[in-house]
């Protein structure tokens, strides 16, 4: 057994760690977040110049054949920097699906000059897929509404999940200038562009291979991708929360001194480390392809459980500055609660688990 | 990352499975069902140890240069697995875990070649002599003496939470030998050949589960040899730190702990539930086994960051938040089986609890297990360092502004 990033991960990380502190520092990502775009193209671009965009595409479409490590390694640091660029939808999730499909789409994705966005999300919430609305017609058409598409605002295709003819879910690739596709956009609490879809009697293609195995990856390597996000967002907070409570002073001495503080950080510790370890666990048995849908609910539980714990002592030992939108640390939160919501919440996961679902 | 089992590995698990289901006495897997504690039943659980020992699997996490198995962390998981995959009694951990690994690390030659055999074979049992009635969580504030006398020590005072004292045969303490200097600074660790020296009285202590598994240990006048001495005299405060490390950490405990989840599983299965239907059905008690699957995945997750030697595994804090993790986990499990045995953990079944007793539980197993279990996994956020403690010594690994 062995859980540690391979020393091209390392060097990876590395690089995109120095890239991010260069260019994501919190002041430069608010003005990112201010901008039209809501987006950096410089950023993206040294993205693509690191090998990122290529990174997740099997090396027969043009790209480096990454793993779901790669993915966890990569979303981790992403999360560290609350990065707003949708590198895991687009390029981890959607590309490579893209491109097998309709492989003349891949060079525009491969230079950044193009973005795809992955359409699942419904109503209250799609955690199972058998509870998808969104339906292809006798006729071959997509006709529903799909909600908190990222990079839905601007993306040029669209992988979308639907209820096939025959009733079972599956993708369908759906050009971004489709006749009948409305977007409506705006700006998530966590600061991404996104937007909800509105599919009207529209064209589409079914994504190239399996349709039911096509899906299940598309969304495990979403949902792992999603809590390396989050995981990483936790422990930029825990780092921030420490150092905070051991300057912050009150009745003449640091507050980490007061013992109900410290044992917080303590229980903010502990709620990292757990869930950092099933996440690196649960990056080991996808790369090995033995994640079951157990394992992913497991994950996904404890990410938005340990993190909104983690999150809200955050603010608690912040205090007051915890509060305002100048400080980092609400933004950290609402990353973690962002990634919870998706793809079923802790407490959906959790009774699913129970029922040994 | 690496995650696959190989062929050779399924291959040892098989080797193991086939073992550990023939050669354990019905007696000796009657003492497993009945583990309501770390400790198992003593004399069924130290006969499993000879067992295990003549087949030279005794001690999987010891070098094999002193009698252990050499096997690979994954071999050592994977039997960890098979063995609570069939509800046999842990090994008790005082020789095997603490006092064995610790005279590895410190113990003189002679000491290593007096000790550890016995040790090993489970001919002894070595309580622990750490706490006093003035000293839990602030140890090192200890006060039982032992003044140098030729070539013995005399030893006053009184030492408590000495698990199973009553039926060791030796003991390892920790003794005040100066007054001098910081409180750290004037104790020494000791080995004791007997428990039976003159001036030494033993009294156990029951139980909230209504067991005498603890005692208290008195010493009045009590001469012992100096040669028992690990490390130097005034010294014993690093000795004791050093067994610390061992008895946190070392052997997996998550296989255990899902096993006690299956059995849970099992038996919320076959429960009505006061909501109606089983409890297995019941979709508030669905929601709380599911976060404590959850919670003993991530600590089985940690475990393995911890066993294959992770950045995760080399914090500082490792051992403590193992302690508090595994402790916390312990209680949670407990705390679900005593809701699902509801009335039926209520009666007294002290006589049925007992190894061949003869007398057949009121209700199920489950139900006979479930409150002693609940009763004396109290101990475990408090024992070896409270939680409290634990906590504060977490935080003090964290970044400092």
């Amino acid at each position: 057994m062995d859980f540690t990033f391979t020393p091209e991960q390392q060097m990876l990380t590395d690089s995109l760690s120095r890239l991010l502190g260069q260019h994501y520092a919190f002041d430069q990502r608010r003005k990112i977040v201010a901008s039209p775009e809501g987006r950096s193209t410089r950023v993206w671009n040294e993205l693509r110049d690191m090998g990122l965009l290529a990174l997740p595409l099997p090396e027969s479409l043009g790209g480096l054949g990454g793993s779901i490590v790669d993915v966890v390694a990569i979303g981790e640091l992403m999360g560290r920097h609350i990065v707003v660029e949708p590198w895991l939808t687009s390029a981890a999730v959607a590309a490579a699906v893209v491109a097998a499909t309709d492989p003349a789409r891949a060079e525009a994705l491969l230079d950044g000059s193009a973005l795809a966005a992955l359409a699942h999300e419904e109503g209250a919430g799609t955690a199972d897929p058998a509870t998808i609305a969104t339906r292809i017609d006798a006729a071959g058409r997509l006709t529903g509404e799909k909600a908190l598409v990222i990079a839905g605002d601007a993306a040029s295709v669209f992988i979308v999940s639907a209820k096939g003819a025959d009733g079972a879910p599956a993708l369908y690739l759906v050009d971004g200038a489709a006749e009948g596709l409305t977007r409506q956009s705006f700006t998530t609490i966590d600061g991404r562009r996104a937007a909800h879809l509105r599919f009207a009697s529209v064209a589409v293609t079914p994504v190239a291979g399996d349709p039911a195995a096509v899906l299940r990856e598309v969304l495990a390597t979403a949902l792992i991708g999603f809590s390396a996000e989050a995981v990483g967002a936790m422990g930029a907070l825990l780092e921030t929360t420490a150092t905070y409570a051991s300057t912050r002073k009150q009745f003449g001495v640091p507050i980490a001194s007061f013992q109900v503080i410290a044992h917080r950080l303590a229980d903010m510790k502990l709620a990292y480390v757990k869930a950092r370890s099933l996440l690196l666990h649960t990056a080991a048995l996808a790369e090995a392809g033995v994640a079951s849908a157990r394992e992913l609910s497991l994950l996904k539980a404890q990410v938005g459980r340990l993190g909104r714990q983690l999150g809200e002592s955050a603010v608690q030992i912040h205090g007051g500055v915890g509060m305002t939108d100048e400080l980092s640390v609400g933004h950290y939160l609402k990353r973690i609660l962002f990634v919870d919501a998706l793809l079923g919440g802790a407490d959906y996961h959790l009774q699913r688990i129970g029922a040994g679902v | 990352m690496d995650i696959a089992f190989s062929a050779e590995l399924e291959a040892f698990r098989r080797e193991v499975a086939a073992f550990l289901d023939t050669a354990p006495t019905p007696e000796i897997r009657e003492a497993g069902a009945k583990t309501t504690s770390v400790f198992a039943p003593f004399e069924q659980v130290m006969a499993w140890q000879k067992i295990l020992h003549a087949k030279g699997w005794a001690a999987p996490g010891w070098p094999k240069e002193y009698g252990g198995t050499g096997w690979s962390v994954e071999q050592r998981y994977i039997f960890a697995e098979e063995y609570w995959a069939r509800d046999l009694p842990p090994l008790l951990p005082n020789g095997l875990g603490m006092v064995g690994p610790l005279l590895m690390e410190l113990g003189t030659e002679e000491q290593k070649a007096k000790y550890l055999p016995g040790i090993l074979s489970g001919e002894d049992y070595w309580t622990q002599g750490y706490s006093e009635p003035g000293a839990g969580s602030d140890l090192a504030s200890l006060s039982c003496s032992a003044v140098a006398d030729g070539d013995d020590y005399v030893i006053n005072g009184s030492k408590i939470w000495t698990t199973l004292a009553h039926k060791a045969n030796r003991m390892f303490m920790l003794v005040r030998t100066s007054r001098e200097g910081k409180k750290q600074q004037g104790i020494t660790f000791l080995l004791l050949d007997r428990v039976d020296y003159p001036g030494m009285e033993i009294r156990p202590i029951v139980g909230l589960d209504g067991v005498p598994e603890q005692c208290e240990v008195f010493f009045t006048n009590v001469r012992v040899p100096q040669s028992g001495r690990v490390g130097a005299e005034n010294d014993g405060w690093t000795v004791a730190k050093a067994l610390l490390k061992h008895e946190r950490g070392g052997s997996a405990q998550s296989p255990a702990m899902y096993r006690k989840l299956d059995q849970l599983r099992a038996a919320a299965a076959a429960t009505a539930s006061p909501n109606g239907g089983t409890f297995a059905a019941d979709p508030v008690f669905q929601r709380d086994l599911g976060e404590l699957e959850a919670e003993i995945a991530a600590y089985a997750a940690f475990e393995k960051m911890v066993l294959t030697g992770h950045p995760i595994g080399r914090d500082p804090a490792m051992p403590s938040m193992n302690k508090v993790m595994s402790s916390e986990l312990a209680q949670r499990v407990s705390v679900l089986m005593t809701r699902v045995a509801g009335l039926n953990g209520l009666p007294l079944q002290l006589g049925a609890l007992e190894v061949d007793s003869g007398i057949a539980p009121l209700g199920s197993m489950h139900d006979l297990v479930a409150m002693p279990y609940y009763l004396n996994s109290r101990a475990t956020t408090i024992y070896a360092g409270t939680n409290e403690v634990q906590r504060d010594l977490i935080a003090r690994t964290l970044p400092v502004g």
